[in-house]
């Protein structure tokens, strides 16, 4: 560091960093520069991204979102993201004030309707009484019969605000900037709790048209960590370990056994909570501990029912062109070659055909019938998604 | 759609034609009212497979496969149309093929006529599977209609043997074993146009798995020295063997014994195949299995009565994980090796999965490496005791 400066900031945001480095850059490929900004500029769909990379043409990725993402509040913790030491210790911090107003205070979630709650579950032995009473009064026994009581009542999660999700619809809108899109699926869930802490898993999946991939290479993945792209060590990450044990298959993707399904797909999983827990010190990957990786596969199967309306519908339609096809191509030589086996007259073979078409005009009316359904589904999900509009246009 | 059979070995080769039209004219009949035409097969499968000990080989069941003409199925019935007109054609010439030919013949008519370019097939395979599909559609065997196989294994030597083969044209060729010197005799894989004769009684039949050995048991000199029939099977015995074997059995009358490897292999697929035939051909065992082979070694008690080299199965090798795998099932679902008469073949199979050790024919060289007829000695042997299941 040559020189250090410290300067007052007027602004609401806004940064303008320059530095030039001398190393070989890898523009391509999974951990390359290219990547890297597809990733940011897919979580970031408030961002204007312009890049040049030596040797190529100026790039300009417009922003799909107006609005700028607002710096989540501070909240109290969660009482569920706590151990007992914790939770004791923080009493600490309040002095003497009654026990519940230092549960509403001192974290979020917490108020009368719950105390109500628990106060009437005999189980946890904590009548109304016990609320009024002064924190630093309670022994240890009695803060670990609270801890409990709370650990086993069923609270709010965590509120959307404590941590910078992105959204379905700016992720929507986000998908879209990597390049043309058959399809796609987006999920956000609810913040969850995994291993005491507040964290939101957000999926999008999206079909792209052109093709530069075999049908059987793996799915593109992109991983990112509070907005951030993680480039290395896939394979020990939770959001790979997620989507292996999910079961692809089922919604219309090929997938050879625990690996990553397959296809011109690219899926990216979003992982925000202000305490991630990476595996190592370089921050390349998420820990996959059970509950993490239960919450991001389930935000995956969100995404892939969604998906498979769009593959079923998709599948049907060439299910039904092929068997129109079949039709065509396969019904006068069936019937020629029963003609000449049997030395048939002309009006027998007019007859067969007639009837073969009629057999099999009746499998095509069905496979249509299917298809209208699979249509009708998808239009439900996309008029519920808001994209209706949209795909008129 | 269901054609009548069954008479002994098969179909005659004169009733295919007609069979063949029937059922097309029957296609045609339920297409020109619109009906859906429905075609019924054998099902070629263990579950469908029953053994009796009285009838001696694995029969079909009473389960068909039922294949309707919808859009999925129009193409495989086209195909088989379409390669029944070939095989109808080869039958009223009198031409025979090998599966592979009649691939390429199926290549050669499509590539001459572009409205069949949809049935064009990509692989043998898919021609493979729809001659197999009519020869259970019309429930005959593949030589009935004059595809025939490689005749692979069944190299026989004899002193004693002598072979009259009816030719196409009627006549007869008489091939004297004894005559042949150190050529073997190759049995041909419909060898029902044979007739056996003995010049002097034939004492036994010998199978041995390994062609290599049956050889080396011919060049030390065992057809001398035994009035016998000595065949190698090179491995899973082949249509030729198994029908040749089925014909020994049958004209001669001569007791049979397979001999070969200690592992659940042999007994599986190559021991059972050649006594009861396999699932897989349910409809042709009756001609190609011979029910009163029995099973002469590697026994499990003759490695501590010889003193043999057995070494442990590796079950990290997928083969032979696999066949210990198939033994395990074998014993729960396979009606051969649960038919009561065969519990002493049941019982190797146990002794097999629960020792996990093999033993090759081969080691039978190692009871006495100075004397290369030793493994003849301990075969004859065996034969004389009556040891064998």
């Amino acid at each position: 560091m040559k020189k250090r400066e410290t300067i007052d900031w007027d602004r609401a945001h806004g940064t303008h960093v320059e530095f030039v480095f001398d190393g070989r850059v890898q523009v391509n490929g999974e951990a390359g520069l290219l990547n890297y900004l597809l990733g940011t500029s897919l979580v970031n769909p408030h961002l204007t991204l312009h890049y040049k990379l030596p040797d190529q043409e100026n790039v300009t990725i417009e922003r799909v979102s107006q609005e700028v993402p607002a710096i989540p509040d501070a909240t109290e913790p969660h009482p569920h993201t706590m151990k007992l030491g914790e939770f004791i210790a923080h009493s600490h911090l309040y002095g003497r004030v009654k026990v519940s107003a230092w549960l509403k205070k001192g974290f979020s979630r917490l108020g009368d309707a719950v105390f109500d709650e628990m106060s009437k579950n005999k189980d946890f032995g904590l009548n109304k009484a016990f609320f009024e009473r002064n924190v630093d009064q309670l022994s240890n026994a009695e803060f670990e019969k609270l801890f409990s009581a709370i650990q086993k009542t069923e609270l709010k999660p965590p509120s959307t605000s404590s941590v910078l999700s992105i959204g379905e619809d700016s992720l929507s809108k986000s998908i879209q900037r990597l390049g043309k899109v058959d399809f796609f699926s987006v999920v956000s869930r609810k913040p969850a709790i995994c291993d005491f802490k507040p964290v939101q898993v957000e999926v999008a999946i999206a079909r792209l048209e052109q093709r530069t991939q075999d049908s059987d290479s793996p799915v593109q993945l992109l991983r990112f960590a509070n907005r951030v792209p993680l480039q290395f060590d896939k394979s020990a990450c939770a959001i790979a370990s997620a989507i292996t044990t999910v079961n692809w298959r089922s919604y219309g993707l090929g997938q050879p056994k625990e690996s990553l399904p397959q296809g011109p797909y690219i899926f990216a999983v979003s992982v925000v909570s202000p305490f991630i827990k990476f595996k190592n010190a370089s921050k390349e990957t998420i820990d996959a501990s059970d509950e993490l990786v239960e919450e991001i596969r389930r935000a995956l199967m969100q995404a892939g029912q969604k998906l498979s309306r769009y593959i079923n519908a998709e599948n049907k339609a060439a299910d039904l062109e092929e068997k129109r096809r079949y039709i065509e191509q396969f019904g006068p030589i069936l019937v020629e070659g029963l003609a000449r086996i049997t030395n048939a007259k002309e009006e027998t073979k007019k007859r067969a055909r007639e009837g073969l078409l009629k057999i099999l005009g009746r499998d095509a009316n069905e496979t249509e019938k299917e298809l209208s359904v699979a249509n009708e589904k998808l239009k439900v999900q996309r008029a519920k998604e808001g994209d209706a509009e949209m795909d008129e246009a | 759609m269901q054609t009548q059979i069954n008479r002994k070995g098969g179909k005659v080769k004169s009733e295919i034609p007609i069979i063949s039209k029937e059922l097309c004219l029957r296609l045609l009949a339920d297409l020109e009212r619109a009906k859906r035409p429905v075609l019924h097969a054998t099902k070629c499968s263990l579950d469908n497979a029953i053994y009796n000990h009285k009838v001696g080989y694995l029969t079909p069941g009473s389960k068909k496969v039922a294949t309707e003409l919808n859009v999925s199925s129009v193409k495989k019935m086209s195909r088989a149309i379409f390669m029944l007109e070939i095989l109808l054609r080869n039958i009223e010439t009198g031409a025979v093929n090998t599966k592979r030919e009649l691939y390429y013949i199926s290549k050669g008519e499509i590539k001459g006529t572009p409205m069949l370019k949809p049935l064009d097939f990509a692989d043998q395979p898919e021609s493979d599977d729809t001659i197999d599909f009519i020869c259970e559609l019309i429930e005959c065997y593949r030589e009935d209609v004059n595809c025939y196989a490689n005749d692979r294994g069944g190299q026989t030597y004899s002193q004693q043997l002598i072979v009259t083969e009816t030719l196409p044209d009627g006549t007869t060729a008489t091939i004297d074993l004894s005559k042949l010197g150190t050529s073997p005799f190759q049995p041909k894989n419909r060898p029902q146009n044979l007739r056996l004769s003995a010049s002097k009684k034939i004492d036994f039949a010998l199978i041995v798995e390994s062609e290599g050995t049956a050889n080396t048991l011919v060049a030390n000199g065992f057809t001398k020295r035994h009035n016998c029939i000595l065949i190698g099977s090179q491995g899973v015995p082949s249509n030729a063997v198994r029908g040749w074997s089925k014909l020994i059995q049958d004209q001669l009358k001569t007791p049979m014994y397979f001999f070969g490897d200690l592992d659940a292999y042999t007994l599986q697929n190559i021991y059972r195949t050649l006594k009861a035939g396999s699932a897989a051909s349910l409809i042709r065992n009756q001609d190609y299995s011979a029910p009163d082979v029995r099973f002469l070694g590697v026994l499990p008690e003759d490695i501590k009565k010889y003193d043999l080299f057995d070494y442990p199965v590796r079950e990290s090798d997928a083969q032979e994980g696999r066949a210990l795998k198939k033994a395990d099932d074998a014993l729960k679902n396979d009606p051969f090796f649960q038919d009561k008469k065969n519990k002493g073949l049941a019982d190797i199979l146990k002794w097999l999965l629960k020792n996990k050790r093999r033993c090759e024919q081969q080691s039978y060289f190692s009871v006495n490496p100075k004397d290369p007829t030793m493994p003849e000695k301990i075969i004859v042997e065996k034969i004389k005791r009556g040891d064998y299941v």
